[in-house]
């Protein structure tokens, strides 16, 4: 009999030790699993709705010799910008009072573009290129198509006026990057910039997926 | 019956300790080189932070120092970069060369192909956090 509960009383203890490893060898699988979001075999992790991304996407489609491309995160830009106090930027801001803009007030310019109606403000039509500048529902539309010199090229960005505003915002002489990323949060899918020439093209959006295309 | 319990209990921290010291995965570096050189470096990231408590407090001021401007922005970084589902963050292809930079199940994972050298690192988030963090307490004024 004692024989027989000293063999029962070590199994017990062999099966309590067992469980105790088993778990803590478990338990930070487990724990990274719930940490962690589930992994994926390919790209095709799709962020939550409210993440907003950024995407730049440089290609070499004639010769495919070079491709460049980023995916950022909006808030994260938002919270890791005003960290970076370096040069120009400080504080999710950057100072742009002594660049030279040839005497053109860059501030009294916007005013007068936010507060007029919408329209076509800017359109030079050269022998070498088109320039268009122009606004439409809350959007600031900047088209250059460049006919022969040096290349070929054509260029169009697409700002909205909040964003503008939000850069704006800090006061003269700065451009507050934070809150201009937080007003392109705001924004839905859409792109920004767009360059083709010859040789490259290049394309800036805003989505709401951590892949491209 | 008493060495199967010594044996038992013996296993048993290890077996616990393995697993606390690899709970937070591994840091990985890989270098390939042309001339043959081969640089391989796993470390279990837990123990890189209890590692830096024994390094001699000059030493990590130096080099708190020298990275001081940018510890705030890296710690900020991966701190934010964990919310994050994988993402390839940046990918560059210019001819034969080619970086790839991204994160998978809570790790950075940067990839370097180079004619003549490839470098491979694979680094918990929590652990450059971490790192950063004590840096950061060493730097003076950041």
């Amino acid at each position: 009999m004692r024989l027989e509960t000293s063999r029962l009383i070590e199994k017990a203890a062999l099966s309590i030790a067992a469980s105790f490893f088993a778990s803590v060898m478990l338990l930070p699988s487990a724990a990274n699993a719930q940490a962690s979001p589930p992994a994926s075999s390919s790209q095709t992790v799709l962020a939550s709705s409210h993440d907003r991304w950024l995407h730049v996407r440089v290609t070499n489609p004639g010769r495919n010799e070079e491709s460049v491309r980023v995916n950022v995160p909006l808030e994260l830009a938002e919270k890791v910008l005003p960290t970076i106090n370096k040069d120009r930027l400080h504080s999710g801001r950057v100072r742009f009072d002594d660049i030279d803009c040839h005497g053109v007030d860059l501030r009294a310019l916007l005013d007068a573009v936010r507060t007029s109606k919408d329209g076509e403000f800017v359109t030079v039509q050269s022998k070498d290129s088109d320039v268009r500048v122009a606004k439409r529902n809350g959007t600031l539309f900047v088209h250059v198509f460049e006919k022969n010199r040096p290349k070929k090229s054509e260029v169009e960005v697409k700002v909205p006026m909040r964003v503008v505003d939000a850069l704006f915002s800090a006061g003269k002489g700065e451009l507050d990057l934070v809150a201009g990323l937080r007003a392109l949060s705001l924004q839905g899918d859409t792109e920004l910039v767009s360059v083709k020439d010859e040789e490259n093209t290049v394309r800036v959006w805003l989505d709401s997926t951590n892949v491209e295309d | 019956m008493l060495l199967a319990k010594i044996a038992l209990g013996f296993c048993g921290t290890v077996a616990a300790a393995g697993a606390y010291t690899f709970h937070e995965g591994v840091m990985r570096v890989d270098e390939d080189h042309f001339d043959g050189r081969h640089v391989h470096v796993w470390v279990p990231a837990a123990i890189v932070p209890i590692a830096m408590h024994v390094v001699p407090s000059r030493h990590l001021s130096h080099a708190a120092a020298q990275a001081g401007p940018w510890l705030p922005t890296l710690r900020a970084l991966t701190k934010e970069l964990r919310k994050y589902p994988d993402a390839e963050l940046v990918e560059i292809e210019d001819g034969n060369q080619y970086v790839r930079v991204r994160t998978r199940n809570g790790k950075l994972l940067i990839d370097v192909n180079e004619p003549g050298e490839t470098v491979h690192v694979a680094c918990p988030l929590a652990m450059i956090e971490d790192v950063s963090r004590q840096l950061e307490a060493q730097a003076p004024g950041v």
